[in-house]
């Protein structure tokens, strides 16, 4: 035990017993944490971003760099609110995001590639890894959830594209299709048919008067960015305020149901 | 709540050996029944994976042919009545046992019942990993490659209608664990608690929403679609089981020190 | 890693499979049978299509080609077909798209503008990929409105999964063995290289007591012992570390891949194919379905246009094809491989069938009975907005030359008995 696991267990206060069993809830509650949040944060991303993440051929520069962030940003910076508030624990976004991950790439094996015999390469998934720890850095050394809104809040969007596109780039070489131009994402979105996602329903770049010879995805991210600040202030006070501790008082006569109180006196 | 313990006296033979066994953590912490339900659960899932991964391309494309109603109707018409039925039996059962004497609840059987209702809400968050993320993304590698023609396709079968009343066994169990065995739940009802049970639980008429707009309004698969929201809003009540924790931490602070301690505890 | 998927992927389905029956399904649609018969029987039909073989190996192709016509009376709950996309009804991607053309022209990308009441021609080239038997459809998807599937026909795929690859060349020189796998190595070691960091962050902070004491601490005033020194300077590690990583993994990228294009999103156009000079008028008198002899009857005013005389050869509405048998063009019509479960098994039946002369106007009663009405669910008529259908019409001149008209309007059910008797009062029957 290290000398300053020893000092918080003193100023604690909890005797020896308590430290151990302290131990197990802690473990519990990690268990409780992951796959609930393994759960509703993937639930989340999938309804509201989910085709975007699903599909290497929805990966584009106007929308998915934009909607992707301000999605993914929304539950982890709860989780992180709650965790610090209470905990002095910096781990919030990167937990959600770890779950986020691990939540997605079983059900891309299970799902899309066990179920529904559709390749890996249709569905990589992109990352908030990068931009969550970032963030939970800048929360440890801000110590200040406003600062960590506006600097880690950005910086969750706009590490976005740069942490996921090593992984991603290989999928936008350009490719010659029947004498037309595509990228390996297009093709492999075209080549392993989807009969209910047609290529018209892609919600993706469609053309642009101005693409600043295709630095839109930074444009995109730096816009992602700013909403990502008020997302995460926003959601950080969602994170307390469900966090709440009240009490609505029960009935007399249901306390008298369980006990705790005294049954009423016969007339 | 705080209360001054005299000075235990050293005591012979058996009781000492009692009181050695009652200052360890499996004295108030128990997983037999946890892990049962662990276990049956995770069988359960498996089993319907693996029922989807046989029956739902042989069977499942077509709704009107009679194959489609032998293997995916039949398993509607089962596991509704069944896990809801279980359901009912469960929670019946842990109102009718509840306990009748909360005043006079020990603080060593307190605390093991906090132990409990912690390992009652593991088996919650673990039903609730199926349906947000095991089946849910499921149910876009099917209607994304299929054409939808029935409610009740091979994957909202399981997705809905397995996973909802499993989850809902659960989260409503440990609710009516909490309010008929732990004093501080019972003297109020916890909003956070009620939000993490009621707001999944609303998921099931959000489903009526949810088939009324493919039925009638949304023709094309989009996931992400705004007609899904409500299950994205719902799921937000996750975030109110933290609020649990807390409250638990705040009685159980407490009942260490009663039960461990020989001084007075600090309040929490 | 995607290769121990892969295993997976084989063997456990097998396993399973081995302890089951599979039972092979009469003709199986795909959803489209809980379609609407309005959207079914007015939308796109389907014609002359084909498919190349009946079974294919792993890796070989099969070539589905095909008419259809977008019937004049679109019905009101489908879009306008302002945006379609061409593609095909499979149980997933069991079969490949290597290309498709609408009209000669490259389908990857989706359509505008189709007109209704025009043909257009589908070509669709799929390649062999999961072995086993599966229903293929050739389809269109009309924004707003989701799929119109075509006839579906059993093929046979035969091999070995593990053998199906999909090369392509890309423009900027890589060579790409197969989009199944391609890319993936990068993808997965990044992603291992992010997930390490976070474990390794999370870890930090988790293996040490986590709750209670901390937040205890904390309400004892505290802090200074929950985030120490030291663990500022590994936060302050960790925004390095990543801020580099970032840094460091997109320089990496951008000089492995230095040549890339975004999404491809263009909408294609091509004109409908050329009309043909109206053949024959045909003016639709009324229509009834017998429910208990699964038989629609049809009374038309047909007015023969052309120079040539005619014969009614078949009636053809969503999948099923009414062949007057007793025509020789007609019958030769059938190709030989089209699957059988959609063509009834009786003829169809003319109450004149002799040549129309050129100008004559006659009228026909036409009846069309097979059990294919209910199989395909196209009469549900107590369960429907809209009791209208639609179809088509094929006549043939001596030479066996093939004239196309549309045919639809309001459809009654008949219900023996009932019906009969009401007709019987004047009454219209509602």
């Amino acid at each position: 035990m290290s000398p300053n696991t020893e000092q918080v267990l003193k100023v604690s206060g909890l005797p020896p017993e308590a430290v151990k069993l302290s131990r197990i809830w802690d473990w519990c509650v990690v268990a409780a944490v992951a796959l609930l949040f393994m759960g509703a944060i993937h639930l989340h991303v999938m309804l509201t971003v989910g085709d975007w993440d699903m599909f290497v051929d929805w990966k584009d520069r106007e929308f998915w760099v934009l909607v992707c962030p301000v999605s993914m940003m929304m539950i982890p910076a709860a989780l992180q609110a709650v965790f610090w508030h209470y905990f002095r624990l910096p781990i919030g976004m990167t937990l959600g995001a770890v779950l986020l991950f691990v939540a997605t790439w079983i059900t891309r094996a299970v799902g899309w590639h066990l179920w529904g015999y559709f390749p890996f390469t249709m569905g990589v998934p992109a990352t908030i890894l990068a931009g969550a720890m970032a963030c939970d850095a800048v929360l440890l050394i801000v110590r200040s959830s406003l600062l960590t809104s506006t600097f880690g809040g950005f910086l969750f969007a706009m590490l976005f594209f740069p942490s996921n596109w090593p992984s991603l780039a290989a999928y936008f070489l350009p490719v010659q299709h029947q004498g037309m131009v595509a990228s390996v994402a297009d093709m492999i979105g075209y080549v392993f048919p989807r009969s209910g996602t047609p290529e018209y329903i892609r919600l993706i770049e469609r053309g642009t008067l101005r693409t600043y010879e295709g630095s839109t995805v930074w444009i995109s991210s730096f816009f992602a960015g700013i909403i990502c600040i008020f997302m995460h202030m926003i959601w950080w006070q969602i994170g307390l305020a469900f966090a709440t501790q009240k009490f609505v008082p029960t009935s007399k006569r249901f306390r008298r149901m369980v006990g705790l109180e005294a049954p009423a006196a016969q007339s | 709540m705080s209360t001054t313990t005299t000075v235990a006296t050293p005591l012979a033979g058996a009781a000492a050996a009692d009181i050695a066994a009652d200052r360890k953590p499996g004295y108030y912490i128990n997983f037999n029944l946890f892990a049962l339900a662990m276990i049956v659960m995770a069988v359960m899932f498996a089993a319907y994976r693996v029922y989807q991964q046989v029956y739902a391309w042989n069977f499942g494309l077509d709704a009107t042919t009679p194959e489609f109603d032998k293997y995916w109707m039949t398993l509607l018409r089962i596991e509704i009545p069944v896990l809801f039925g279980a359901g009912f039996l469960c929670w019946g059962y842990l109102w009718l046992t509840r306990d009748r004497n909360l005043a006079a609840l020990k603080p060593k059987e307190e605390l093991k019942r906090y132990f409990t209702f912690t390992l009652w809400l593991v088996t919650y968050t673990f039903a609730i990993y199926f349906i947000g993320s095991f089946f849910a993304e499921g149910d876009g590698v099917w209607h994304q490659t299929v054409i939808r023609d029935t409610p009740f396709t091979p994957s909202h079968n399981v997705l809905f209608y397995a996973c909802i009343p499993t989850y809902i066994f659960f989260s409503v169990g440990g609710f009516m664990y909490a309010i008929t065995r732990l004093p501080a739940f019972s003297r109020g009802i916890s909003v956070a608690h009620v939000l993490a049970v009621l707001g999944p639980i609303f998921i099931l008429p959000n489903l009526g929403f949810n088939e009324w707009g493919h039925a009638f309004w949304l023709t094309e698969e989009i996931f992400s679609h705004p007609l899904h929201w409500g299950f994205v809003v719902l799921g937000w009540n996750a975030l109110a089981l933290p609020g649990v924790a807390l409250q638990m931490i705040q009685r159980m602070v407490p009942l260490f020190h009663e039960v461990f301690d020989k001084r007075e505890a600090p309040a929490a | 890693m995607h290769s121990i998927f892969r295993a997976l992927g084989r063997v456990v389905p097998l396993l399973l499979l081995a302890a089951m029956l599979v039972q092979a399904l009469p003709a199986a649609a795909h959803g489209e049978r809980a379609q609407e018969p309005y959207l079914r029987t007015r939308t796109a039909h389907w014609y002359d299509v084909k498919w190349s073989v009946d079974k294919l190996g792993v890796n070989d192709t099969i070539t589905v080609t095909g008419k259809f016509r977008l019937f004049g009376d679109w019905p009101d709950a489908v879009q306008i077909p302002h945006t379609v996309f061409v593609s095909n009804a499979t149980p997933g991607p069991v079969l490949a798209r290597v290309e498709s053309y609408l009209n000669g022209v490259p389908a990857r990308q989706s359509f505008r503008d189709l007109q209704i009441g025009r043909d257009y021609e589908y070509k669709m080239v799929l390649k062999g990929r999961v072995p086993g038997r599966f229903h293929v459809h050739p389809m269109i998807a009309v924004k707003g409105s989701g799929p119109l599937v075509g006839p579906g026909k059993w093929i046979e795929v035969t091999g070995n999964r593990a053998d199906f690859v999909f090369p392509v060349s890309a423009i900027s020189g890589e060579q790409i063995d197969n989009l199944e796998t391609w890319g993936l190595g990068a993808a997965i070691k990044w992603h291992l290289v992010w997930l390490t960091i976070a474990v390794v962050w999370i870890l930090w902070w988790v293996r040490r007591p986590l709750l209670m004491p901390r937040y205890l601490a904390l309400k004892a005033d505290r802090e200074d012992l929950l985030t120490t020194n030291t663990d500022l300077k590994v936060g302050i590690g960790l925004l390095i570390v990543t801020l580099v990583v970032t840094f460091a993994g997109y320089r990496w990228a951008k000089s492995t891949y230095p040549r890339t294009v975004p999404l491809q999103a263009g909408t294609m156009y091509t004109p409908p194919l050329p009309a043909e000079p109206k053949a024959v008028n045909v003016r639709f008198q009324e229509a009834r379905y017998d429910v208990p002899g699964r038989s629609m009857r049809m009374a038309l005013d047909v007015t023969n246009l052309s120079d040539k005389p005619l014969r009614l050869g078949e009636f053809a509405t969503a999948s099923i094809r009414f062949v007057n048998l007793n025509l020789p063009a007609a019958k030769a019509n059938i190709d030989p491989g089209y699957p059988m479960e959609v063509i009834a098994r009786t003829t169809l039946s003319i109450s004149d069938d002799s040549e129309i002369k050129p100008g004559e106007t006659r009228t026909l009663r036409i009846d069309a009975t097979d059990a294919a009405w209910e199989i395909e669910r196209l009469t549900s008529f107590l369960t429907d907005v809209d009791s209208k259908f639609g179809g088509l019409l094929f006549f043939f001149d001596p030479q066996g030359k093939r004239y196309i008209a549309e045919v639809g309007g309001p459809i009654l059910p008949v219900f023996k008995g009932v019906q009969v008797k009401q007709a019987a009062t004047g009454n219209a029957g509602t």
